[in-house]
């Protein structure tokens, strides 16, 4: 028994064309929690429409960079290996719930939203280079955690209103959560002779 | 006779560093005269990825990481953190664990709500004032000393319960503290409801209506006093809420007074909750005693920190370190409603205006 409207999971069903994964826990206080994975992240406007009908507020957004699934170890004994080797032949990839490769290259964006105090968390999957359409235009909560995603991550979110940089200024390079930042380089203090440099050349302008 | 052509409207900086500030913050002001035409908000003063750092570090340390994200609500952090890793693991946490934890949450919301009220009597010049709620103040920070071994409450909480026990000195001190406290916000209530300097510096102004508050999202007492009967404990109950006097005051004045009226209201509230735990506290172990296991999966988590609404998700995989920690602060929300706060506002109340949304920078942007 949820406090969730009725019809509350048919409406967002029927929002998401494509297909959606519901799971619902409710706990020993009677506050449920609900994950929905939209096979399809073009239905993702559409589902906060109908959100935005139950009068829900987006709380966040969540975007993660799964690490690809670590390779099985081969652990299969002789008796095993034919079995192995047939598994060798099918694609290995692993997929989210609507098909995006799981392979530490995609994205997944989780929109949580407070709906009378039970929480729905709307899962969208990203694969590389991929975009998704801004919910700015529904809630004008989503201003600030876009363009901070936007910011970490290389992940278009199309039609935002105001793409500009949140937190990181405008001359440090985007993407900071995709690439490697040693944390010498960081903390500025990578053993190099850049900084002697440039107080030598320094000294000698003045 | 020359002609001086004088412009209409000018931008004026306020911030990053400000003395009205206590942390960093850039506001762009454009003004007419003395109004406000429009503010945009430049942040990122104090961005230290912390979310990136959270991980690198197990669990256990991201317990001790999380408390250092904030000052004043380093309690609901790890409380939070906890809670949601503790609903991945199904880790039950024992009754009193449970009660302990609302203990330190409330005493941090006194302290918290005092600290604000103090601030804004001090913006309003009402020096005395400001004086004498910090001094109230103070009984609520040595009560966190007796009890935690620190004024901020830090290393109260642990993954499947509580690290700090209250044995019957610390009970018996926290209840003559309470005591002794009881009249003195009331008092202060009062004062900030009758008292004609702060009636005058903060009834009517920073206006955000019902409309643009849900619009915002806010959370808290920004929420509550622009009649918005939301607060995560009665909303969503965690821990052992459900069972207490837990009240909701809300407020249609949409001004900074209403928020201040409210925190007030909510201090007074907290007092009565922290003695109907201390009344009920029941024996039994503060936790499991070591580290629970986290299985890989994922879960939301939230608190209602004295700014509102904290919320935490977590996903875990087979790593000791968690995929993704993300938290959401309730400052965050918050500092957009300024835009509408600050609207037509006189220069002379951005600072007034601005702390009344008891803003925490280091926490928005982490």
């Amino acid at each position: 028994m949820t406090r969730f409207p009725e019809n509350f999971e048919t409406s967002l069903i029927a929002a998401a064309p494509h297909g959606v994964n519901l799971t619902t826990s409710t706990d020993d206080h009677g506050v449920s929690v609900m994950w929905c994975e939209l096979a399809d992240r073009d239905d993702l406007s559409a589902v906060g429409e109908c959100l935005r009908s139950y009068h829900a507020r987006l709380a966040m957004v969540t975007a993660n960079k799964p690490p690809a699934p670590e390779e099985e170890e081969e652990e299969h004994d002789e008796e095993d290996e034919g079995a192995a080797e047939a598994e060798a032949h099918l694609p290995e990839q692993s997929m989210s719930f609507g098909g995006t490769p799981q392979d530490g290259t995609s994205y997944e964006l989780v929109y949580h939203f407070d709906v009378g105090g039970d929480y729905v968390n709307v899962v969208a999957f990203l694969p590389a280079g991929g975009s998704i359409a801004s919910l700015t235009p529904l809630f004008r909560s989503a201003d600030w955690p876009e363009r901070e995603i936007m910011e970490i991550y290389s992940v278009t979110i199309a039609n935002h209103p105001d793409p500009r940089r949140l937190f990181l200024d405008e001359s440090i390079e985007g993407a900071v959560l995709d690439r490697l930042i040693p944390f010498s380089q960081m903390a500025n203090a990578s053993t190099s002779d850049e900084l002697w440099a440039r107080v030598m050349a320094a000294a000698k302008e003045a | 006779m020359t002609e001086h052509t004088v412009a209409s409207s000018y931008k004026i900086p306020v911030g990053p560093l400000h003395v009205a500030l206590e942390e960093p913050m850039y506001f762009r002001v454009s003004v007419k005269g003395e109004t406000i035409e429009n503010v945009e908000l430049n942040a990122g003063h104090v961005h230290r990825g912390v979310e990136y750092l959270a991980t690198k570090r197990t669990l256990l340390q991201n317990m001790i990481l999380t408390e250092r994200i904030c000052s004043l609500c380093s309690n609901s952090h790890p409380e939070a953190l906890a809670m949601a890793a503790e609903t991945i693991g199904a880790v039950e946490v024992p009754e009193r664990a449970q009660y302990l934890r609302v203990i330190a949450g409330e005493v941090k919301r006194v302290a918290s709500h005092l600290f604000n009220v103090g601030i804004l009597a001090h913006l309003v010049g009402f020096e005395a004032l400001f004086m004498h709620a910090m001094q109230v103040r103070e009984v609520a920070q040595d009560l966190k000393e007796a009890v935690y071994g620190n004024r901020m409450d830090l290393g109260a909480h642990c993954l499947g319960g509580t690290r700090c026990d209250m044995d019957d000195e610390a009970i018996a001190f926290m209840r003559t503290a309470l005591d002794k406290i009881e009249p003195d916000v009331r008092e202060l209530e009062k004062t900030y409801r009758t008292n004609g300097s702060i009636l005058r510096r903060t009834r009517g102004i920073g206006i955000l209506t019902h409309e643009d508050a849900i619009a915002c999202g806010v959370v808290g007492p920004v929420a509550r006093a622009s009649d918005i009967q939301y607060d995560v404990r009665t909303a969503a109950p965690y821990h052992v809420y459900d069972r207490l006097p837990v009240e909701v005051p809300v407020l249609d004045g949409c001004d900074v007074w209403s928020r201040a009226m409210i925190r007030l209201q909510e201090a007074i509230n907290s007092i009565e909750i922290l003695r109907v735990c201390l009344d009920h506290l029941p024996d039994g172990p503060i936790n499991e005693g070591g580290d629970p296991y986290i299985p890989p999966g994922q879960a939301i988590a939230r608190t209602e920190a004295p700014r509102g609404e904290l919320v935490y998700y977590l996903k875990t995989n087979d790593n000791p370190e968690p995929e993704r920690l993300k938290w959401r602060v309730p400052s965050y929300p918050n500092w957009d409603a300024l835009t509408f706060m600050l609207k037509d506002a006189k220069v002379a109340d951005i600072a007034i205006i601005v702390n009344s949304i008891d803003p925490c920078i280091s926490c928005t942007e982490r």
